[in-house]
């Protein structure tokens, strides 16, 4: 099925309306400065912001850059800025919004063209608190009568679930002023998947780890301010976790202290 | 476009990348702390000392001389100011490095000094005077 | 190791917290302590005075009579209690309790901070509010 017969079969069960996006434009090739262009399109009840940037590329303007893949919150490839607020593209819905609608990369990232930011930071932050498990139990061949993986019980799983649902998004680092601040701070992703890692009972790379959370940019940069949390997709509450290994960051100097 | 900073070259960040922040969970520990007294105490002692008082609502001799002198001027009053003057001069001192930061006014190096400095200043300034109060 | 060629952007301007109504109340809540060390100081100028004697004393409670300084205080009190408001939602966030392996529900934690702060203020009425 085509855009068109889409909207077709749309129009049958809503009610279409027209609505006026605007839309950042960075194009470094053919203009240094940003600037805004309006685009209006036909959209109903179900058409959300990603639906809207595709309309806009296949019907409208093909020249406007963008990511996205999964369109469905997993990928976190669509996060933008709606009216100074980070969000995902594809969580996003046009009929929460009366008024204008304003969409911009996000913040705090440089941007390559349009809605497209370079990431590269957040990655670079992501890889340096050794985001996976460190020293776990080797698999060994599976034996039917000692089976031996990966055991953990539900209790312990409990423990870090919550902070396992990050999608890297990035949203949080948009949201965060810190980071804005300070793009050394290693920034509420990052810091909340440490945490979340050395909360894993299979893992034993915690001393790792808060050597990077111990530091100015790790864990103490962060100020509590919150709002990565309100933008969170995947109500991770990053800044519970980040403040959670402000704790862990206190008892391992107390304990570093003691031992000397 | 804002403009992109120049890399710092890494070589110089290579000391300062894995620092240790030794210190901040001092400071941290002592911002909780003085927060949970500027929730808890403080509404109480606010109403009690700096408006009940001075508007003369409470009984005549609920804070008279002799009667603030010898609840402050012992132990519990030790006590009492270390949870109302120490612990919050601390909390506000945290709040108010960060809020600097926040602004971009000073630099952290310093403000840190300034900040948690007074605090200590005027900490020992208001337990010196109970013990001078109960020595005198 | 790492933070290679990775750009970085320079810091916000100082303005940053005046674009969204969620960084004002967050800026509102860090302001709080203003007002804060303002009654520190009065309170540790009573403390002087007491130390100096009775109508020093009395010359204090005389100055926190004052309009202004009465003024500023109300303040400091309404920030107290906004403080207590953004500050006991955070505990639990940052603290999470549990209980016999169930972890406790984070309303029961604010909550209980603010009976605290109720029974406080009973104690200073039993101290304070009786002739």
């Amino acid at each position: 099925m085509n855009t068109e017969q889409i909207s077709t079969k749309r129009v049958s069960t809503n009610n279409i309306r027209t609505k006026q996006v605007s839309v950042k434009r960075y194009l470094p090739d053919s203009s240094a400065e940003p600037y805004w262009q309006q685009y209006e399109l036909p959209v109903d009840d179900s058409t959300s912001l990603l639906d809207a940037l595709n309309h806009i590329k296949e019907q409208l303007d093909s020249t406007l850059s963008y990511r996205w893949s999964c369109r469905m919150a997993i990928c976190g490839s669509c996060g933008v800025m709606v009216n100074g607020i980070p969000k995902l593209g594809c969580k996003t819905f046009l009929r929460d919004y009366e008024g204008e609608i304003r969409i911009e990369p996000l913040s705090h990232f440089p941007v390559q063209r349009d809605l497209v930011v370079d990431m590269e930071i957040f990655l670079e932050h992501l890889a340096a608190v050794k985001p996976y498990l460190i020293d776990d139990n080797p698999v060994k061949a599976f034996d039917p009568n000692a089976p031996e993986t990966y055991r953990q019980s539900p209790k312990q799983l409990a423990r870090y679930k919550q902070f396992a649902n990050c999608i890297n998004c990035g949203l949080c680092y948009s949201a965060c002023p810190q980071f804005g601040l300070n793009q050394e701070f290693l920034g509420p992703a990052a810091l909340t998947l440490a945490h979340r890692y050395n909360l894993d009972s299979r893992d034993h790379g915690k001393k790792q780890r808060m050597a990077e959370l111990n530091r100015h940019e790790g864990v103490w940069s962060c100020t509590f301010v919150g709002f990565c949390s309100q933008v969170c997709p995947k109500n991770v509450d990053p800044a519970a976790a980040v403040n959670q290994g402000k704790v862990e960051a206190a008892k391992h100097t107390l304990i570093a202290l003691f031992k000397g | 476009m804002s403009k992109l900073s120049i890399n710092r070259p890494s070589m110089n960040k290579q000391g300062a990348q894995h620092k240790q922040a030794f210190d901040e969970p001092l400071w941290w520990g002592l911002f909780s702390a003085g927060g949970v007294c500027f929730a808890v105490i403080l509404p109480a002692v606010i109403l009690f000392i700096a408006v009940l008082l001075p508007l003369g609502l409470l009984p005549a001799e609920a804070l008279s001389y002799e009667r603030a002198s010898a609840l402050l001027f012992s132990v519990p009053g030790f006590l009492f100011v270390g949870a109302v003057v120490c612990l919050p001069l601390f909390h506000a001192a945290h709040r108010l490095r960060h809020g600097l930061f926040d602004i971009s006014v000073g630099n952290d190096t310093l403000n840190k000094k300034l900040m948690y400095g007074g605090a200590a200043l005027l900490s020992i300034l208001a337990l010196g005077i109970v013990v001078a109060g109960m020595l005198g | 190791m790492h933070k290679s060629s990775s750009q970085r952007l320079p810091p916000l301007k100082r303005n940053w917290w005046l674009k969204h109504r969620f960084f004002k109340l967050y800026m509102l809540r860090e302001t709080t302590v203003l007002p804060l060390v303002f009654f520190t100081l009065c309170l540790l100028a009573g403390m002087v005075s007491l130390l100096q004697g009775a109508e020093s004393w009395q010359g204090w409670i005389a100055f926190m009579g004052s309009p202004i300084v009465l003024l500023l205080n109300l303040l400091a009190l309404a920030a107290s209690l906004f403080h207590a408001a953004t500050f006991f939602v955070l505990f639990p966030r940052v603290m999470p309790l549990r209980i016999a392996g169930r972890s406790l529900p984070g309303n029961v934690i604010v909550a209980g901070q603010w009976v605290g702060v109720v029974v406080v203020a009973l104690l200073f009425f039993w101290l304070f509010g009786r002739a």
